[in-house]
């Protein structure tokens, strides 16, 4: 099996990650050719040459032995078909002789060993209109001002209630709150003729709820969040059973981090929210039927500490010590209780040197964002401490959503189509009271974005477009989840979910979502090594 | 073997802008990696693979769009792009659905190609074409996700086309101003172009009134094997065998290429005469196999008297119009949007050149300010 890492590609290809750090000096997104951009590939026009050579000795490799191929392709493993460079590398590695590591004009046919002269394009290039051509393709822009909407089929009145959502939304921001008010009591009218089984009528009251809570109780809102460990757990609990965003989350995640112990005898995982350690019986089982046999395995788990005297992590970790004696796994299990995670000091988790570390955050990273961008805030720190583990591999998994923006209207609007898209895919959940639960697990979340504010406000999203351009900045570079992560992401929404949910691949990061619309993204990070990175902040 | 493929790709090479060869050759290289022998498809590769683009409701380069979810039972998607207004330069993200306010606004329901088995609405290359054919256009584009074969056979696209029509039909937000009816076309590439015209003639007994086809390098075929087949077999990124594998799974099993489906005037096929079929722009790539199939669609509309335009490109090959960087694409942008606004001419000028019309490869614009002197 091939790993194909394109951050040690052979010499003339392009970086793997357009927001890797450690770039040369001319940016990359202007050399880049603006047309295949909008076609979705990253070329430099100064590789696009080499590119087609290389194309054209696939071509000849695979026509040499057509039969092999499909074969071949179910087994082959794939990284970031964005970057049209690594990707045919990768192929050719797979199927042919590594690419030759100068680039020349002479491609040697292997049937028939006669050189060919590949002149061709250097005279016969039919007249193009320069302007297009040269487009400066400008990544940063197309994130940033990105809005995804998915609607169902509304009635007229779905319709109104939107506007109406929308305008008190704009009184809040603006202050007027007494039209906001009277604007509250309207929907909750219209709510009563509205569908409230599905798409925006379903979420709507919740919506109404937290812009009610905002204006009469202040945006402390303490309650929203506020319910006890224990009650969160459950219903987290039920959020993973009823769809399938958690158990995407974790098996990609486990898929990653199984890669990264690859050929390592003493592995360690940091678990940033170890809830029910629903994520880890699978790892487990994984790494008893590794080839060679499996490692001692230690777990970290992190959580708030628990009430009345329990040590419910201790209990979880006890939980997981008996399936791993179960498989003849080497296993030990340690809790870290913490009420937030900035109060976590690396020291706590008595890392190892030698072992191999992996640093596992679903959705917990968002809860360290303040609404200013100090210097040495929380996610500063934290993340600079885990660059310090130097860890294998850290696994991120976040919403895919803009939920931290300063304006509340734009926050509002988005968390509007975010939930309602989250909301629809929940109808396909037919058991009860899962399904109910997960309900009320969402619905906390939006009280938390729309209601809270200051340091009451955790659930603060960002895009991972966003989380990227952080990541990098901190010291990380991305570590690409290759076809086979998503070809199993795939069989298990066909096995255990409904249809219309939908994996995507986005420059070496999965995503998963409903129809078109990706509501949480998995990724996958390793520290760049400090003597590598010219950026590194004093 | 060896020495006709290194004509073949020296050839190739000279007949397409660089970047679009990368392209189109990246296609042919992974789509190969993706059709079994055994008539199945490694989908879960083709997904990954496929370089895919989000809807964005925000305003960019004049053009906003959003997803809907037409028919909930066969999860069928669509993306619909709408053109900003001089009256509503942004539009506001509650009211993506505000009914148009022009005199006349085409509505062009598009279906992407993929020889039925590849790409979705979403796919970067059909997202970026739809942004142009609103620009293009000024229209509103309803781009079809329609299911793709071998998992969905005939007729599950045709079906999903309907459906569509019949959903784009009945938006009192899609009406004209001038007659509070939905101009309708109908368009598509490849696959798609054979969607169309399956689609428009499903529409015929139904009331609902289809202005137009536009079909780009539709695919049809059939059992012989034509002159242009056998020429052009593997010399410009197309290949008999995979035409054949795309229509052995999309076709029920069992059936041949003379099924109605794949040749609509064939021996199995439905005159068209006396009926009220659309007219319809159809373009032919000089340098693409399936052409003689094409040519006899064309031919077949017009013995049953039906209203053809046919664009024939003779130094294009499949896949021409996915990137504007070669004259034939301006060639065909520029007749479809003279195909879909002919029916609310505004201008003595736009007239004129539309009598002009049956010249091809010639500049309007310049004849026009010759025409005045």
């Amino acid at each position: 099996m091939l790993r194909y890492d394109s951050t040690s590609s052979s010499a003339g290809s392009s970086s793997g990650s357009l927001s890797s750090s450690s770039s040369s000096s001319k940016p990359p997104q202007q050399d880049i050719d603006g047309l295949l951009a909008g076609a979705g590939y990253k070329v430099r026009s100064s590789e696009l040459r080499q590119v087609a050579q290389r194309l054209e000795r696939l071509e000849t490799a695979m026509g040499n032995s057509p039969a092999d191929f499909s074969q071949l392709a179910s087994d082959a493993i794939l990284y970031n078909p964005s970057d049209l460079a690594c990707w045919v590398d990768s192929l050719l590695t797979e199927f042919a002789e590594p690419p030759p590591t100068c680039s020349s004009d002479f491609i040697v046919d292997p049937v028939n060993n006669q050189t060919v002269v590949n002149s061709a394009w250097t005279t016969a290039e039919p007249h193009t209109p320069q302007v297009h051509q040269n487009i400066t393709y400008d990544e940063q822009q197309s994130l940033d001002n990105q809005l995804t909407v998915v609607t169902a089929m509304e009635e007229d009145s779905g319709i109104r209630l939107v506007h109406m959502l929308m305008t008190c939304a704009e009184c809040v921001q603006s202050g007027d709150l007494s039209l906001a008010t009277s604007l509250i009591g309207d929907m909750q009218g219209l709510l009563t003729h509205v569908n409230t089984v599905c798409g925006i009528g379903k979420v709507a009251g919740h919506f109404i709820d937290a812009l009610s809570r905002r204006i009469f109780q202040g945006m402390g809102g303490g309650s929203v969040n506020g319910g006890s460990a224990f009650e969160n757990e459950i219903l987290h609990h039920h959020f993973y059973e009823a769809c399938p965003y958690l158990k995407f989350a974790h098996f990609t995640a486990n898929q990653a981090i199984l890669e990264a112990f690859d050929g390592h005898d003493c592995v360690h995982v940091v678990d940033f929210n170890l809830m029910h350690g629903l994520q880890w019986p699978a790892l487990i089982q994984a790494l008893a039927l590794r080839p060679g046999g499996p490692p001692l395995l230690r777990l970290t788990g992190i959580g708030p500490p628990s009430p009345d005297g329990r040590d419910s992590l201790r209990e979880i970790g006890l939980r997981l010590a008996e399936l791993a004696r179960s498989v003849n796994v080497r296993f030990a299990f340690r809790g870290v209780a913490a009420s937030r995670l900035e109060d976590v000091k690396p020291w706590m988790l008595q890392v190892n040197p030698k072992e191999a570390v992996a640093v596992n955050s679903i959705m917990q990273l968002h809860r360290l964002l303040g609404s200013e961008q100090t210097r040495n805030s929380p996610i500063d720190t934290v993340l600079s401490w885990i660059r310090g583990l130097n860890p294998k591999i850290m696994t991120v998994v976040e919403q895919e959503a803009n939920h931290n923006q300063p304006g509340f209207l734009d926050r509002f609007t988005e968390a509007l189509y975010y939930y309602s898209t989250m909301f629809d895919s929940l109808e396909a959940c037919r058991v009860q009271p899962e399904k109910a639960l997960a309900e009320i697990y969402i619905q906390r979340e939006i009280g938390n974005v729309v209601s809270c504010e200051g340091s009451a406000r955790v659930e603060r999203h960002e895009p991972l477009a966003k989380w990227r351009r952080r990541l990098s900045g901190a010291g990380f570079r991305a570590l690409h989840l290759g076809s086979n992560a998503f070809k199993q992401a795939s069989m298990l929404l066909t096995l255990f979910s409904a249809e219309g949910y939908s994996v995507e691949e986005n420059e070496g990061c999965l995503s998963l979502g409903w129809h078109s619309r990706p509501l949480i993204a998995a990724s996958a990070w390793q520290a760049v090594p400090a003597w590598d990175n010219h950026m590194s902040s004093s | 073997m060896g020495r006709s493929k290194e004509v073949n790709l020296n050839e190739c090479k000279m007949v397409v802008p660089l970047n679009t060869w990368v392209l189109i050759s990246n296609f042919k290289l992974a789509y190969n990696l993706l059709r079994r022998p055994d008539g199945t498809f490694n989908r879960h590769l083709a997904e990954f693979l496929d370089r895919k683009v989000p809807a964005n409701a925000n305003l960019v380069d004049g053009v906003f769009s959003f997803d809907v979810l037409i028919d909930r039972g066969t999860s069928l998607l669509s993306r619909i792009y709408r053109p900003a207004t001089a009256e509503e330069p942004q539009p506001n993200i509650a009211e993506l659905e505000k009914p148009v306010t022009a005199e006349v606004v085409p509505v062009i329901i598009f279906f992407h190609g993929g020889s039925f088995a590849h790409s979705s609405a979403n796919s970067a290359i059909y997202d970026t074409l739809c942004r142009r054919l609103v620009r293009l256009c000024k229209a509103v584009v309803v781009s079809v996700n329609y299911r793709r074969a071998p998992e969905n056979r005939y007729p599950c696209a045709y079906d999903d086309g309907w459906t569509a029509l019949k959903w784009v039909n009945s938006r009192p937000w899609l009406q004209s101003q001038k007659d509070s009816k939905v101009h309708i076309y109908l368009a598509g590439d490849s696959s798609g172009g054979n969607i169309a015209h399956h689609v428009a003639l499903r529409a015929i007994e139904s009331g609902i009134d289809v202005l137009g086809n536009i079909l780009l390098n539709p695919m049809f075929g059939g059992q012989e094997r034509t002159e242009s087949e056998k020429r052009l077999d593997g010399k410009y990124f197309v290949t008999l065998r995979d035409r054949d594998w795309y229509w052995r799974a999309y076709l029920p099993e069992g059936e041949d290429r003379d099924h109605p489906a794949c040749n609509p005037f064939g021996p199995n096929g439905r005159s068209l005469e006396g009926i009220k079929f659309p007219k319809s722009l159809v373009v032919v790539a000089g340098l693409d196999l399936i052409q003689d199939w094409q040519l006899a669609y064309v031919e077949g509309l017009k013995k049953a008297g039906q209203e053809v335009k046919l664009l024939y490109m003779e130094q294009a090959t499949i896949g021409f119009y996915l990137l504007p960087s070669s004259n034939h694409f301006h060639t065909v942008t520029d007749e479809i949007s003279k195909f879909v606004s002919s029916d609310s001419i505004k201008t003595i000028g736009e007239r004129i050149m539309q009598c002009i019309g049956p010249l091809l490869c010639v500049d309007y614009v310049c004849l026009f300010k010759c025409f005045l002197g």
